[in-house]
């Protein structure tokens, strides 16, 4: 009897409600796209317009947050379903090749979830770091040119991760002993690290570019996806998964170490501290400098391995200014996901969903042109998340603020 | 029972800030089991003395003993590892993290050399909360747990870290008379295990009742060392305040006019959400100086803010001149004639990076002759400035000199002339004479009695006793957020000592 | 005379020590500090070229010439005199974005907001102005060029205006929205006019970029050939900006009132100025500068908008928070440093630094390397004014007892 009654309590939780009202959203759109491809408007509508109700209840539960997000994604799901079904089915099909969008999506986000990474030990340590841009940067250059000089990828990765280590920590003396302006100070990271590896581009490798022979950070090729029963899923595992490059799987570990690290060991509970409270941390004994130049150093290094990807593992070369604002973009993604290792994986994975979405609107000649507005959609939403209307981000409470001693 | 051996000594402790003598050869002792009480008014050294114990200043000259050796502390650090614990006024908690996180801070219980234990964190803050009483639970955070949860999380803190030695400033200074109490039983039962007890306080009646010893300091220097057993509020109030030859201010009797400033049942809430203005009425008429004593966080600063714009009541009504501006922005409260000299004149009264002009007519440039459709006119701004600075006796700059760089009373006399100048009906000066030397605490009285005989109600926020009662018509007690008592300027600093810390007899508000 | 942890201050304002710094690096050195960060910049770039085998006293001497100042001098003359007045001409056409994405960053400094924004907002200008520029093409000269400027204007305005609104509402803070409306501009831009896009050029359907704009829309030349890009007018209306900046904040109640929560939000708000409205007048006023830049550029001498130009939007704009911060965010200091930097990247282009001096490709990253360690001084800079200034401090501290202990505390 009263198992039921808190059962029925349950169901009346806005937290569910809202949930569900998210879960709506998304399987209305999910119906309309391949391989499931419902053409009838009607039920993705019907399921979207319930996703907005569930969201309605859920504001008037309290939850307004959470309410809203429903809201959004019933409604996003209403538009979404309208707009694909006026599409060919044929169409579709040509640009949701699910296998060729998630192995590039991997791809695409990989550096950004190394920069992101990085910038999470920075800014959970009190720093804001807007210079992980230029650490990708001269981490990609190093990681070329160490790999050059030396024949060895390996040795090029160590290279680059010195190298954006660094950098990290001019950044880290000027915003925690010079207590300079930090965005201030990460602009100028940028304008250097593209002056420097410009400069000593030009200057070592002229006209000519990097060799054709860098020493490539190999794939590592996992054939035995392909047995996995049933077969469908098996082959769309293997053409996913089966051909990734080692510094994505490296990401993982990267992914999974920084989690441990930050939410699961001392000495993450003392970064935390240190972003959150300096006052406290110093009064119990704890170097508040000390850690935030270990954290700043450490996002130069994390953040140049997505640059070492980008220069090695990706495109096989170095060329000016090839992070081409992907470091901004990892910081967008480190605010999306509320400065959470997975939130912000998350978080790449949606912008590098993007990244991999927009080059196939190519195969489809009247859609050409739709790839290009697809990717302005991460900004959108990141900036919809900053304003508060998705969730509210809150940074650390003492980022960018430098902290004096007694 | 306490026994005569000092765990702790402090011998001839000087500190000396630029300005101000903080610490005037202060000898302090605690001894081991007892609690020994700290009592003066706000600016006597209490704090000062105590950061120089836990290791945060360091002391000019005199000297630290534990146990009769001599020690020094160069930070937070060593005082920690000698066995000293503090809990702050402002507690050194991080919001967002759980209670054991917070107590384990610094000095964690890790498995496997690096993982924070997490669930042996759990198990000694409960133990430790089970075995002294300190209800609180571990996994719960922060900043979903109440002031007076946080405060035995401090408490935590430092028996966690095996401190014999528990310095607590201003510790009910947050709490309800409640959690006062219950924070009073957990010492006891602290002091009971063997701990000694370093308790700051300016609250008489709470000294009294927990204290073992009380030191009285007043103005940097140790008074007197008493056992509570004998002593009586009336003779530690005289301790706390002193007999000071009182400052002449020549005024004629009030002639009261008019209603208008009118404050009704207001209730505020502070920053940290805490109501620290709790039903407070108060009338201040034409001509008069009404003057709200009290011990500072008691309300005073939120009721002036509520006052002149700055923050929204939650409840109650405020009236200036039969208008209600309850809520009104502060463009509007100035509109209608509310001048107000603030507390801070560093942060909230001045744009110290602006020129004396500029401040001056910060609250005149969109208005002719200073500007005219948007266009602002600097040569008149100027031009005014230079008549209010000969008319106020504005030294050290003329009118483009940055504000930041005249000294305190100067910088004093703009704010003043700023809020004089526009004539205002209601003036409400927040500690007006902070900070300032001799002759311009003279200055700044004149000037209040002035408009007073001009007209205006003055509404004085003041630390000061002398000053309360040197300047007043009226003299209004405020504690804990409500008005406890109307007293003439006559009464004695005693009496009004005894109301504004909570002792005194509470009379019935008088209406005005 | 607290002896307590003063309470105002146990929750500090983000805004307050950022604001007490930038005034007194306003305050103190004057000319002087920029000028020795430029200075130690040029010369730390001046070590670099010397590491690379190349001497930095020639490579300065070419880049100087080759951005055309050396036209100043009376005893350059014939053809010499003819390729610098060319030169200088280019490099003036370079002012004119530098210096107003330079007030962009500027203006939202003195309100004490960073606005890293001036790229979406160039090309939200840029996108604007060119379209009015073709389209219109009816008009008659005068009121086309106004049109299409003053809407530029406008745009750039909006996508500040945007930032604004969202720190005085919600409180977002400025440098992450205006990254990512940097980047909506970017891919709506390049969408616009990219193929297929609505305002390609449907004349060459395999080439990304927008239609010419019309005749009647190019402003026009008063120094050199309209063909070989004179100096436009353009230069004018920048250098008029530069007086309009001056006036705005020197001279009108809104200047007055964005200075004031620059310095000190608190006492502003004490004072009855309204805050919020501050942030956001501040955010869209820096945004319509930068707007106005991209439509003077387009209709100067680009006349036609491609992809090329909304990448390069990116180092316009940052160039433009080189020149802020070393100008010191005054008008002069701006013009000044405006004029630095556009002969520095005009100087390294391909076509005017003699390669047999120093390789262009190199002096382009140079000027990247001086720009980066201009600004890094430029916050350094504030740490040195604050040691020489402690001394200065200690007696306003004497005189000021309760802030002494406060600060001590």
């Amino acid at each position: 009897m009263s198992a039921v009654a808190a059962r029925v309590e349950e169901a009346r939780d806005p937290r569910l409600l809202g949930l569900l009202g998210i879960g709506l959203g998304l399987v209305a759109l999910w119906l309309v796209l391949p391989p499931e491809t419902v053409r009838v408007v009607p039920v993705p509508v019907v399921l979207g317009a319930a996703g907005v109700v569930c969201g309605a209840l859920t504001i008037s539960g309290g939850r307004r947050r959470l309410g809203w997000g429903a809201v959004f994604s019933g409604a996003s799901g209403i538009l979404g379903a309208f707009l694909i079904t006026r599409a060919s089915v044929p169409h579709l099909d040509a640009v949701l090749t699910w296998s060729t969008v998630f192995g590039a999506m991997l791809v695409f986000a990989t550096p950004l979830t190394y920069a992101a990474l990085g910038g999470m030990f920075s800014e959970r340590s009190g720093v804001v770091n807007i210079g992980l841009e230029g650490m990708m940067l001269i981490g990609a250059f190093f990681g070329a040119y160490g790999a050059d000089k030396t024949g060895s990828w390996v040795l090029g990765i160590l290279i680059g991760i010195a190298s954006g280590c660094a950098l990290g920590l001019v950044h880290a003396v000027f915003a925690i002993h010079l207590r300079a302006n930090q965005i201030v100070g990460g602009t100028a990271i940028n304008f250097l690290a593209l002056g420097i590896t410009g400069y000593l581009y030009n200057d070592i490798y002229g006209n000519n570019g990097t060799p054709n022979d860098l020493p490539a950070i190999p794939n590592v090729h996992l054939a035995f996806l392909s047995s996995i029963p049933p077969h469908g899923l098996g082959s769309f595992l293997e053409s996913i998964f089966g051909d990734l490059n080692l510094m994505i799987w490296l990401s993982y570990v990267v992914l999974v170490l920084s989690w441990l690290v930050l939410f699961r060991t001392a000495l993450g509970l003392r970064i935390r501290s240190v972003g959150e409270h300096p006052r406290a941390a110093d009064t119990v004994g704890i170097s508040v400098y000390g850690i935030r130049y270990a954290s700043v150093v450490t996002s130069g290094g994390l953040a140049a391995m997505g640059g070492v990807f980008l220069s090695l593992g990706f495109v096989n070369s170095f060329t000016e200014d090839m992070t081409a604002g992907r470091g901004f973009i990892a910081l967008a993604a480190l605010i999306f996901g509320r400065w959470r290792p997975f939130g912000a994986f998350g978080a790449t994975l949606l912008f590098g969903f993007a990244s991999a979405l927009a080059p196939q609107f190519q195969n489809v000649q009247s859609w050409q042109t739709y790839g290009t507005l697809f990717e302005a959609l991460p900004y959108v939403l990141t900036l919809v998340a900053v304003a508060g209307l998705i969730g509210r981000s809150i940074p650390p409470a003492a980022d960018g603020r430098p902290y004096a001693k007694q | 029972m306490a026994d005569a051996t000092p765990v702790l000594e402090l011998r001839g402790i000087t500190k000396r800030f630029p300005g101000v003598l903080a610490n005037d050869a202060v000898d302090f002792d605690l001894r081991r089991g007892e609690i020994h009480a700290l009592l003066g008014e706000n600016g006597a050294g209490k704090s000062t003395l105590m950061n120089i114990l836990y290791g945060l200043y360091r002391a000019d000259a005199g000297d630290v003993l534990l146990a009769g050796r001599r020690v020094s502390f160069s930070s937070a650090k060593d005082a920690i590892r000698a066995g000293i614990g503090m809990v702050h006024q402002h507690f050194m908690l991080i919001p967002v993290m759980t209670v054991a996180e917070n107590v384990v801070l610094g000095n964690e219980p890790v498995v496997s050399g690096v993982f924070l234990d997490e669930r042996n964190a759990a198990a000694r803050v409960r133990e430790l909360s089970e075995r002294f009483a300190l209800a609180v639970e571990p996994v719960a955070r922060i900043d979903k747990i109440s002031v007076g949860q946080q405060q035995r999380v401090e408490i935590l803190k430092a028996l966690y870290r095996r401190a014999d030695i528990l310095i607590l400033d201003e510790p009910t200074a947050v709490l309800t008379p409640q959690e006062a109490s219950d924070l009073f039983a957990i010492l006891r039962t602290l002091v009971g295990d063997g701990m000694s007890i370093v308790f700051i306080s300016h609250k008489l009646n709470e000294v009294l009742e927990i204290a073992d010893r009380i030191t009285v300091l007043r103005r940097g220097r140790a008074i007197e060392t008493v056992p509570a057993a004998g002593a009586t509020p009336a003779s530690l109030a005289r301790g706390m305040v002193g007999r000071e030859v009182l400052l002449r201010v020549e005024k004629r009797p009030a002639t009261p006019g008019d209603t208008l400033l009118a404050v009704e049942d207001l209730h505020v809430r502070d920053d940290r959400d805490l109501e620290t203005v709790r039903g407070l009425s108060l009338q201040v008429r034409a001509g008069e100086i009404v003057g709200l004593a009290g011990i500072d966080g008691n309300g005073q600063t939120e009721l002036v803010e509520a006052i002149v714009g700055l923050r929204r009541p939650t409840d109650g009504r405020v009236g200036v001149a039969g208008d209600d501006v309850t809520g009104a922005r502060p463009k509007h409260l100035i509109d209608v004639g509310v001048g107000h000299i603030p507390q801070d004149r560093h942060r909230r009264g001045l744009v110290l990076d602006f020129s004396v002009a500029e401040n001056l007519s910060l609250h005149d440039y969109r208005k002719a002759p200073e500007s005219r459709f948007g266009w602002l006119w600097p040569h008149r701004i100027v031009a005014r400035a230079r008549t209010l600075i000969r008319e106020y006796d504005i030294r050290g700059g003329g009118p483009s000199t940055a504000a930041g760089s005249l000294s305190g009373g100067n910088q004093q006399k703009v704010v003043i002339a700023r809020e004089i100048a526009a004539e205002p009906q209601v003036l409400v000066a927040a500690q007006p004479t902070r900070g300032l030397d001799v002759g311009a605490i003279e200055y700044v009285h004149r000037r209040l009695v002035e408009q007073r005989d001009a007209g205006a109600g003055v509404l004085l926020v003041s630390l000061e006793l002398e000053e309360i009662r040197s300047l007043s018509d009226r003299i209004l007690v405020v504690y804990e957020g409500r008005i406890v008592g109307e007293y003439p300027p006559e009464t004695s600093e005693e009496e009004l000592g005894l109301a504004m810390t909570g002792g005194g007899r509470r009379t019935e508000q008088v209406p005005a | 005379m607290s002896d307590q942890p003063p309470p105002p201050v146990a929750v500090p304002d983000e805004r307050l020590p950022f604001a007490e710094r930038y005034a007194l690096w306003q305050r103190g050195g004057g000319i002087a500090t920029p000028l020795a960060t430029a200075v130690v910049a040029f010369a730390m770039g001046g070590l670099v070229v010397l590491a690379t085998g190349h001497n930095p006293l020639q490579t300065y001497r070419g880049i100087f010439d080759g951005s055309g100042l050396n036209w100043l001098f009376p005893w350059v003359t014939g053809a010499a005199r003819q390729t610098a007045a060319f030169n200088l001409q280019e490099t003036g056409l370079l002012m004119i974005p530098l210096i107003l994405t330079g007030l962009a960053v500027a203006f939202a400094f003195r309100c004490g907001l960073f606005n890293i924004g001036g790229q979406g907002q160039y090309i939200v200008g840029i996108v604007t102005g060119t379209q009015i520029g073709v389209w219109l093409a009816s008009l008659p000269g005068p009121l086309h060029i106004v049109i299409a400027v003053t809407a530029a204007t406008l745009a750039g305005a909006v996508w500040g205006g945007i930032a604004g609104f969202l720190r005085a509402t919600v409180g977002a803070h400025e440098v992450i929205s205006t990254i990512m409306l940097n980047w909506i501009a970017i891919w709506v831009g390049s969408y616009l006019i990219g193929f297929g896009g609505p305002f390609q050029d449907h004349s060459q359907p395999g080439v990304p970029v927008s239609r010419p704009i019309a005749m009647n829309a190019h402003l026009p030349v008063f120094w050199g050939n309209p063909l070989l890009q004179g100096l436009d007018i353009g230069f004018f209306v920048a250098l008029g900006m530069l007086v309009l900046y001056w006036l705005v904040l020197r001279r009108t109640t809104l200047g007055f009132e964005v200075r004031a929560v620059g310095f000190s939000p608190d006492a502003a708000a004490n004072s009855g100025i309204k805050v919020a409205r501050s942030y956001f007048l501040a955010m869209a006023i820096s945004g319509g500068f930068a707007g106005l830049a991209g439509a003077l550029d387009i209709l100067g001498w680009q006349f036609r908008l491609d992809v090329t130009t909304i990448q390069i939007a990116s180092q316009i704009a940052f160039t433009g928070i080189a020149v802020a911060l070393l100008g010191r965010t005054t008008a002069i200091g701006t013009f000044l440093a405006g004029v630095l930097f556009a002969g520095l990247v005009n100087g390294t282009s391909t076509a005017n630094l003699d390669p047999s001096v120093f390789p262009p490709q190199l002096a382009g990253n140079l000027t990247t390397i001086i720009q980066g360690l201009v600004v890094l001084f430029v916050g350094a800079d504030v740490l040195i004014l604050y040691v020489w200034n402690l001394r200065r401090k200690a007696r306003v501290r004497r005189a000021a007892p309760p802030a002494a202990a406060a600060v001590a505390e």
